[in-house]
């Protein structure tokens, strides 16, 4: 009956990782224990005055003494709120939400394509599969990059592209991908900017490759109830789509479901 | 203990907390949470005639204090409603009292619905929702134009047999000259407030932050407003009142008794704690039981003048 957690959660690290992304360690035994890859949770963050909602986050990592871990990019209010929190301080925690990447099949090799700090959202899934693949790593340059050595250190060979060139493929992280969709037994998985996801969509129409995509937007409740977080899924109807709700019947999404306005 | 127990005319509920129409989903959502039976009711996301899309995205924002919100009533339609699993007959196995929000862009929609949900079980009232602000037609047309709530009113209080709720919208100059007019065309209950239209811009893009352009704005920044509505409104008409607008805490839902509320409905901070429906009926009871009341009946409308 009671999938969900709402976890009082002890903070037991929160440390800048590189430029504005941080790492946050919370105890949190419940919701770590349920966690599934691809999965989110939504913090109630402290000391946020008159802003109300949660904010939330993918899993990056969870681990057997039930410590739950999240990769973060301050970005505004609330991710520089919670760069301010301290060890010992306690935040509501909901989760685990939204459904999961499935794990790779024996024998089939898992293409992650990452952007930004969408990288967080895929560690836990690279983790979990028996088969080690390839991630393919995203940046605007070379200062937005992070997790290149966690994934190397799961057995992942790495690949990076960054807009400008300052480290790997001078691109898009998308050009990379193009390379390997003729291969035989590969699995796709994404999460990034929507813009990519969407970028992802449109490479494999056509083809029979079906890739697992985690998109997001502004999210309230993050269990369902709200319908503010939609994205457009393929549909039989007179449009030809519907809104699905991106945190309880996603984040992750297959890519033929995913529906391309343009 | 207290008793909780909340008589709304023919409606009798277990105890006062009800979930605000748009806040809840269809109930299974916050079934994860805890038993929906604990409540005193749900009141489920509007629903139409037929199957509705609802507004392009963004459709949400974070404001002071509150939120705004332009979903556009996205809803299954009645048909699929009363029929698919995981709507009532999901609500119906939970044990809900189940409160239907209904709504449609003419008269005609909306007696629709309510002829539809006529006699179906597990049904325990309707509410008709002549206050959205967010859609183009319907809505909010309704609830400003007292002709029009008049004819909406009248013509669903002929389809159904339910007891009918009208939910207000506080978009107007005397909410309580609408309460007045709704139940005398038969509505059995007044629910208020909706939200309260409004916007923001996002000053880089020069966007509004609503796809929409305006949304409805609800939480804690509406509550004096809506505790006054409720107050006024109770002074006007002898009928129940559900007030809702902002409550996050037993003292918000305190407040709305003294002001005249008979049950009050809890809508964002389910966003936020989804737990608070279930704090504030104990919260209630904790309430009276400190302050010597023996119900919630001697609450109601109890304001020290």
């Amino acid at each position: 009956m009671c999938q969900f957690q709402a976890e009082q959660s002890k903070i037991i690290n929160n440390c800048n990782i590189k430029g504005k992304y941080y790492r946050i360690d919370f105890m949190c035994e419940k919701i770590a224990e349920l966690a599934r890859p691809g999965q989110f949770v939504h913090v109630q963050i402290k000391n946020m005055g008159e802003r109300l909602f949660r904010r939330p986050f993918s899993i990056f990592d969870v681990s057997d003494d039930g410590v739950l871990s999240i990769i973060y990019k301050v970005v505004g209010y609330g991710t520089c709120v919670l760069s301010g929190l301290k060890n010992g301080e306690i935040c509501d925690i909901l989760g685990p939400l939204g459904n999961s990447y499935s794990i790779p099949e024996i024998g089939e090799t898992p293409i992650i394509t990452a952007g930004g700090y969408g990288a967080a959202s895929t560690y836990l899934l690279a983790k979990n599969s028996q088969t080690k693949g390839k991630v393919l790593l995203g940046a605007k340059n070379k200062d937005e990059l992070i997790l290149c050595d966690e994934y190397k250190r799961l057995g992942f060979d790495v690949e990076i592209a960054t807009d400008d060139g300052s480290c790997g493929y001078s691109g898009l992280v998308t050009d990379l991908l193009a390379y390997f969709l003729k291969e035989a037994g590969i699995k796709i998985y994404g999460c990034g900017p929507n813009s990519m996801m969407y970028a992802i969509t449109k490479m494999l129409k056509g083809t029979s490759k079906i890739a697992e995509l985690s998109l997001d937007e502004n999210m309230c409740c993050g269990v369902g109830a709200c319908f503010g977080c939609v994205i457009k899924v393929v549909a039989k109807n007179e449009k030809g789509w519907e809104y699905k709700r991106s945190c309880n019947e996603g984040p992750v999404f297959k890519s033929n479901e995913i529906y391309l306005d343009f | 203990m207290a008793n909780l127990t909340t008589n709304l005319g023919k409606l009798v509920l277990t105890n006062p907390v009800m979930t605000a129409s748009g806040t809840f989903g269809y109930g299974e959502e916050y079934a994860k949470f805890y038993p929906l039976k604990q409540l005193g009711a749900v009141v489920v996301k509007g629903i139409s005639p037929f199957q509705c899309h609802g507004n392009p995205m963004p459709r949400i924002c974070e404001t002071s204090s509150g939120m705004l919100n332009a979903i556009g009533l996205q809803n299954p339609g009645v048909d699929n409603f009363i029929n698919k699993p995981e709507y009532l007959p999901f609500l119906r196995k939970a044990g809900a009292v189940v409160i239907v929000n209904i709504w449609g862009k003419s008269v005609e929609d909306y007696c629709a619905v309510a002829e539809k949900l006529d006699g179906v079980e597990g049904i325990a009232a309707l509410e008709i929702n002549i206050s959205c602000p967010n859609i183009k037609e319907g809505g909010i047309a309704f609830g400003t134009d007292p002709v029009l709530a008049a004819k909406v009113v009248s013509s669903v209080r002929k389809k159904t047999k339910l007891p009918v709720i009208t939910k207000l919208s506080p978009n107007v100059t005397k909410v309580s000259e609408f309460a007045k007019i709704v139940v005398g065309e038969g509505a059995d209950m007044i629910s208020l407030i909706n939200t309260y239209p409004g916007m923001a811009i996002d000053i880089e893009t020069r966007k509004s932050r609503i796809a929409n352009i305006t949304g409805g704005l609800s939480g804690p920044a509406i509550k004096p407003i809506a505790i006054k509505m409720v107050y006024e409104t109770a002074n006007a008409v002898d009928v129940p009142i559900i007030g809702m607008g902002g409550i996050f805490t037993t003292a918000d839902a305190i407040e709305f008794f003294l002001a005249g509320a008979d049950a009050v409905a809890i809508g964002t901070a389910n966003f936020i704690d989804p737990m608070t429906p279930i704090k504030i009926i104990s919260g209630i009871n904790e309430y009276l039981d400190s302050h010597g009341y023996s119900g919630i009946k001697e609450l109601v409308g109890n304001l020290a003048i």
